[in-house]
């Protein structure tokens, strides 16, 4: 069986289903067999999930909008 | 006299000795390449390893391999020589000739004449291989360790004869009587597929032969690549089969590809990226876009060049450089000594010739193997080539319509065409939308880049000023919310470079960082979501991405909050999607060490 190390240098494809069958089966067995691996693998996908789906970082329409509306009016007023 | 010069080695130099005691002498194909000695080194590795050493096909077929494959390719040089090889390995004058004449009418066994119709047609018809071709095989009692071998030695024929074309090595025999029909001719059966055939497309998915898993630590050769490129592409996880040959293929490229006495890096994976995009191999147009991206060549370059490479940015000497190694890879019967004058009347000296011959022997290696094992990817390929890819499969049949090719660039879907063309024509309302469209990406681009709400709220306005200002200079060869991004992050570096502790966005991956491990090993609650309400966790997400180092947090945001793809993020910060992989892996574990403390099974209470 795979060691942990091994493992963790095939993590990053593996959480994004990128390796090929042959190596995937390798990664599910340890992961069967790995308590500590296990932790690591559900808890990173759990990351991803609250990070997805935070909505961080979203600018709200009561701030952009007027950014937007600013810049437009420069613009026009350059034009004109 | 072969096309470039050659000088003498010592007779004890080991490839030449490995040479002799293989063959029985040292080709003159061999000898032409003497102006740079590694080169040489890394052709008796791949023929000690493919064509000598014992393996799942036995050595006569073998040698009938390569000697089809150079009869197809009408390379007289090769003919010759392998002739005399198939000769020293049991066959007799008349046989060679009778299977020059016709190889389906001697006596061959049912399996070795399948065999040879595949390697040929590999040979011949590579994109339009699929796995009904594998399927024959096997029903002529081929395991996948035959198959492998069929198409590394196929891969090695045609290595070996665009090196006879582009060094026109002087014969080591007397010529061989030609068949009077091009041994293209004489197949039977009608290739399987076609580029434009969906169906046969599916059926081409690969990989056709099986690929145990081997790890870095129990083959070095895997740990070297891990640390060379970031990532050990399919390309060569799909030939674990033989590691051996693995091991030989490696040292090889390595020895070509690696040194930069003659040509650069960059020269090299511009020339595999040209060849590869004539030899229509989404795969390796992919790995090599990627791979230039990682040396510093921006994306839209890259695709430039998989597209058209006359209308990319090179210097005139090195778009000539492309087209001698596309002529040489695509339409070798036509390459002569000429195309070699030409290349030193614009300054290429002896050295740098031989290399780029070998480089493009080495692509043409490398798309013969990627195409007959059925690799999958290991990213996307531009979109621009794919969606050109059957003009280019025309343009590569017919003369290159430089009118015509330069125009495929402008073919790019992009919804944003319309306004953006309007915008161009000064219509205010048509860029006031665009703007609109894809503010949230802009402002979490800033807001990754500079970790700071207020700084990328004004940066967000001198984006859009920039953007406006440039947008007659946008030429549709990339998609435009990919320009966007690339103002916002100018106008955002303007921005750091004003900081006193400036963040670094480009410093390559260090040695210790790679042995970043996670420390949290305790599990989380099943719904970690239901500890917390949807405001704090938001708080919570927003303050680990701040305090992330800004190269990790600007990919963790475009992935993950901005959801583009591996390979969009890659593009769009100018990364090569190994490197984003990387970024992304240490920027989601760093998270998840922060997030760690609140969603353990017995988290309750408020976040601080």
């Amino acid at each position: 069986m795979i060691t942990c190390d091994e493992f963790f240098a095939e993590f990053a494809d593996y959480m994004e289903n990128q390796v090929s069958p042959e190596i995937r089966e390798e990664l599910t067995l340890h992961l069967s067999q790995c308590r500590a691996c296990q932790v690591l693998y559900d808890t990173s996908l759990k990351t991803v999930k609250i990070v997805t789906e935070s909505g961080s970082f979203e600018l709200p329409h009561s701030v952009s909008d007027p950014i937007i509306d600013c810049v437009m009016a420069k613009l026009r007023k350059e034009r004109s | 006299m072969s096309f470039l010069s050659e000088v003498q080695l010592k007779d004890k130099f080991a490839p030449f000795a490995a040479f002799q005691a293989g063959l029985g002498f040292v080709p003159n194909l061999v000898r032409a390449q003497t102006l740079l000695p590694r080169l040489i080194e890394a052709q008796a590795m791949l023929e000690s390893a493919v064509r000598l050493r014992e393996g799942a096909i036995p050595r006569v077929q073998k040698e009938r391999i390569l000697l089809i494959v150079a009869a197809e390719r009408q390379d007289t040089y090769c003919i010759a020589l392998d002739s005399k090889i198939l000769s020293s390995v049991g066959l007799s004058d008349v046989q060679i000739d009778g299977f020059l004449a016709d190889y389906r009418n001697v006596d061959l066994s049912e399996s070795e004449l399948a065999c040879l119709q595949f390697c040929l047609k590999l040979s011949r018809h590579a994109p339009s291989l699929c796995s009904k071709d594998i399927d024959a095989l096997r029903a002529c009692g081929f395991a996948d360790e035959s198959i492998f071998e069929a198409v590394v030695v196929t891969a090695l024929a045609v290595y070996r004869c665009t090196l006879s074309l582009g060094l026109g090595p002087e014969p080591d025999f007397g010529p061989r009587k030609l068949p009077s029909t091009r041994i293209d001719q004489q197949r039977g059966p009608a290739p399987h597929g076609s580029l434009s055939d969906s169906h046969e497309a599916a059926q081409r998915k690969g990989p056709y032969v099986r690929a145990p898993y081997l790890s870095p630590k129990a083959f070095s050769p895997f740990a070297i690549v891990r640390q060379s490129h970031g990532f050990i592409p399919n390309f060569f996880r799909a030939q674990t089969l033989r590691p051996d040959l693995l091991e030989a293929e490696l040292e090889a490229v390595g020895r070509i590809l690696l040194p930069e006495e003659a040509l650069t890096r960059v020269q090299k994976e511009s020339i595999l990226l040209a060849v590869s995009a004539a030899n229509l191999n989404s795969y390796c147009v992919a790995m090599h876009c990627n791979l230039l991206r990682g040396l510093g060549m921006p994306s839209e370059e890259g695709d430039q060049i998989a597209v058209d490479h006359h209308e990319s940015n090179l210097s005139v000497a090195d778009k000539g450089l492309l087209d001698f190694a596309v002529k040489l890879g695509t339409r070798a019967q036509e390459f002569s000594r000429e195309d070699v004058i030409n290349l030193q009347a614009v300054g290429f000296t002896e050295e740098q010739i031989l290399e780029c011959v070998v480089v493009t022997a080495l692509n043409n290696f490398a798309n013969t193997l990627q195409m007959g094992l059925g690799i999958e990817p290991d990213f996307a390929p531009p979109a621009v080539f794919e969606e050109n890819k059957v003009h280019l499969a025309d343009a590569v049949a017919t003369p290159i319509d430089r009118e015509g090719r330069m125009h495929l660039v402008d073919v790019l879907q992009d919804l944003d065409a319309e306004l953006v063309a309007q915008a161009q024509g000064g219509k205010l309302e048509a860029f006031e939308a665009l703007v609109r469209r894809h503010t949230q990406l802009i402002y979490r681009t800033l807001m990754a880049m500079l970790g700071n709400p207020a700084d990328a709220q004004d940066s967000l306005q001198d984006t859009l000023l920039n953007a406006f200002k440039h947008i007659g200079g946008f030429q549709g060869r990339s998609k435009f919310s990919t320009w966007l991004v690339s103002i916002a992050r100018n106008t955002a570096l303007q921005r750091l470079r004003g900081r006193k502790n400036l963040e670094s966005l480009d410093e390559p991956e260090r040695e210790d960082e790679g042995e970043f491990r996670p420390r949290q090993v305790r599990s989380w609650a099943d719904n970690p979501e239901q500890l917390h309400s949807k405001s704090e966790i938001q708080q919570l997400v927003e303050a680990g991405i701040v305090g992330l180092p800004a190269k990790y947090r600007v990919v963790v945001v475009l992935r993950d909050i901005e959801q583009l793809s591996t390979d969009e993020v890659a593009r769009e910060l100018g990364l090569s999607v190994p490197a984003v992989k990387t970024r992304l892996l240490r920027g989601r574990l760093m998270l998840r060490e922060w997030l760690s403390p609140h969603f353990t099974a017995s988290t309750r209470g408020a976040v601080k």
